[in-house]
């Protein structure tokens, strides 16, 4: 294989990954916005969301189908759970302490997961196709392929729902000032819960897209940390930033594989956000303030 | 509509904001609250919408009653979607949102049979300058036309009384003039009752109908506007007129 050809394979595989980087980071920046909290749990969420359907699917038997539904539902369900008991009444306090509670839930969630569901691998049915596509003499792996694409449509969705939606001006009146939101009748508390539900299913979507491409473990959860840079890369507050952001460090990472030892995988990302940073501080896409002086 | 006895605010437990506060707003009626910075005017319009929660302030004495029920205890959406739209001192307009996100987002207090188009057309009809603005960011509009957004958003809602916190504040002699003519005919046609807090007791006394001096947290004096406007101590420390020299 030429080294061109190695190169695109590669990129392309990287920023189908990083497809499926845009749809969790919506996840953590759509909570961010309704209400200020870092959600370090995303990655624990997604993870039992891919265990739900396993469960559903597998161990209840309902096929892959009605198994995703139970698992969106459950996921939801668990999502709204933690929203009520750990992070509303944590409102107003310091922005580090509500991120330590989001550290413990994904704790505790992995805890579970692993009593329940034990530390191994445990074998989902496949939702996607292995069939491999070619893009000329391109190989694309099948999987990879498939889960961008559901992840790209579910993401470039979302963003369209939140910039023309009621629900999306009153997530983004509530993210700029919670008390001009509740002074128009907006019920800032269901915004946030509204944001947690968004999470879960852009969670649940990823989490089985993943145990899909590579395995299911309790440690499924840990590729949230890579999404991180998306995050940050992106701009906490802007939601279009996200898929931009995700493919960039989606297809920096499998570059990085190619050319320096794996270790640099972890590097290559924050290198450039911190980058980015230096450069613009609210990120690629983060919101100038829109202020009149 | 509005009826307020002997209210008594405190913030965090300790800083007495308003000692003795009695007002009351008629059908109908514009009412307006004047006094020095500081007298307690804003907290008693938070008082009313409920908003001293979010600031560590409470209601310690006193009643509040809108539409003849005590709404001291409920949550400050909901007194919203039952028709008192406070539109708050600095305007408050939400920057990031276009001109027409920022009137959709009061929509969620929108109460009347109409539907939302029609009432962001009443919006644009009562301020053109809106209409053309619509797609912009609301950060980028002058002060004159975020109080006019301001405003807007509270004609989405179509509430029974407005709270109207300085709505001159910052604001160049000849929009205030526009904008007060503006507030005098959304009275008149929708039959808004207002609740106006006013530095600018010039204005503000030409336009209610009566009102009230708040000094200190307590309501001092008050009557209709022809009469506290030829009261003495009214002309001199509100309305800045020179009766020594007279
Ligand atoms: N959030 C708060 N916490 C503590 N004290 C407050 C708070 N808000 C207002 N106060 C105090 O309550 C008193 C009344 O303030 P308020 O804002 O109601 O005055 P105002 O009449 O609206 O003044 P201005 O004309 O300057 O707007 C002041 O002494 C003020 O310092
Ligand atoms: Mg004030």
């Amino acid at each position: 294989m030429s080294p061109l050809q190695l190169f695109i394979e590669y990129s392309i595989v990287g920023i189908a990954a990083g497809g499926i980087y845009a749809l969790i980071a919506l996840g953590i920046i759509v909570i961010f916005k309704a209400s200020h909290t870092f959600n370090f749990a995303m990655g624990e969420m997604m993870m039992l969301s891919a265990y739900f359907f396993y469960a559903a699917s597998v161990t209840f038997a309902l096929g892959p189908a009605l198994g995703l539904i139970v698992a969106m539902i459950g996921s939801i369900i668990v999502a709204l759970i933690i929203e009520r008991v750990a992070i509303r009444p944590m409102l107003g306090r310091p922005f580090i302490a509500v991120v330590m509670v989001t550290f413990g839930i994904g704790s505790i969630l992995r805890g579970i997961v692993g009593m329940v569901w034990g530390p191994n691998e445990v074998q989902i049915p496949s939702i996607l196709s292995r069939s491999p596509i070619f893009l000329g003499d391109i190989f694309v792996p099948g999987k990879t392929a498939r889960g961008f694409a559901i992840a790209v449509i579910l993401v470039v969705a979302l963003i369209a729902y939140l910039r023309f939606s009621r629900a999306g001006v009153a997530l983004r009146a509530a993210a700029e000032s919670a008390t001009t939101a509740y002074s128009m009748g907006i019920n800032v508390r269901n915004v946030v819960a509204f944001a947690w539900v968004i999470a879960a299913i852009t969670g649940c979507i990823s989490g089985v897209l993943m145990a899909n491409i590579n395995t299911l473990t309790p440690h499924l959860g840990l590729v949230a940390l890579n999404v991180l840079s998306v995050v940050i890369l992106g701009g906490l507050s802007s939601i279009s930033g996200v898929l931009v952001a995700g493919l960039i460090i989606g297809w920096l990472e499998a570059i990085t594989g190619l050319y320096l030892p794996t270790e640099f995988r972890e590097i290559t990302p924050y290198v450039l956000v911190l980058i980015v940073l230096l450069v613009r501080p609210t990120g690629l896409f983060g919101a100038k303030e829109v202020e009149r002086i | 509509m509005l009826e307020i006895k002997n209210l008594e605010v405190v913030y965090q437990g300790v800083i007495q904001a308003l000692a003795d506060i009695s007002l009351s707003v008629p059908e109908g009626k514009i009412v307006t609250l004047l006094g020095a910075n500081g007298a307690g005017k804003t907290t008693t319009l938070k008082a009313i919408s409920n908003f001293l929660p979010l600031e560590h302030g409470r209601v310690t004495q006193g009643s509040i009653t809108i539409g003849g029920k005590n709404m001291i205890k409920a949550p400050p959406h909901e007194i919203v979607r039952r028709g008192v739209f406070h539109v708050r001192e600095g305007r408050h307009v939400f920057s990031a949102l276009t001109v027409e996100e920022n009137l959709v987002a009061a929509t969620f207090a929108h109460r009347g049979k109409r539907s939302r188009k029609d009432a962001y057309e009443e919006v644009y009809s009562y301020f053109p300058i809106l209409s053309q603005r619509r797609n912009q960011h609301a950060g980028y509009l002058s002060g004159g036309e975020q109080q006019m957004l301001a405003i807007g958003r509270a004609l989405v809602a179509d509430p029974d009384l407005i709270l109207l916190d300085e709505p001159s504040l910052g604001l160049a002699p000849l929009i205030v003039a526009d904008i007060f003519e503006i507030i005098a005919r959304i009275n008149r046609e929708k039959k808004v009752s207002m609740l106006l807090v006013e530095q600018n007791a010039v204005i503000a006394l030409k336009y209610a109908s009566y009102g009230y001096v708040l000094e200190n947290g307590r309501t001092v004096l008050e009557g209709t506007t022809e009469d506290l406007s030829a009261n003495e101590d009214i002309q001199k420390y509100y309305l800045g007129v020179d009766t020594e020299a007279a």
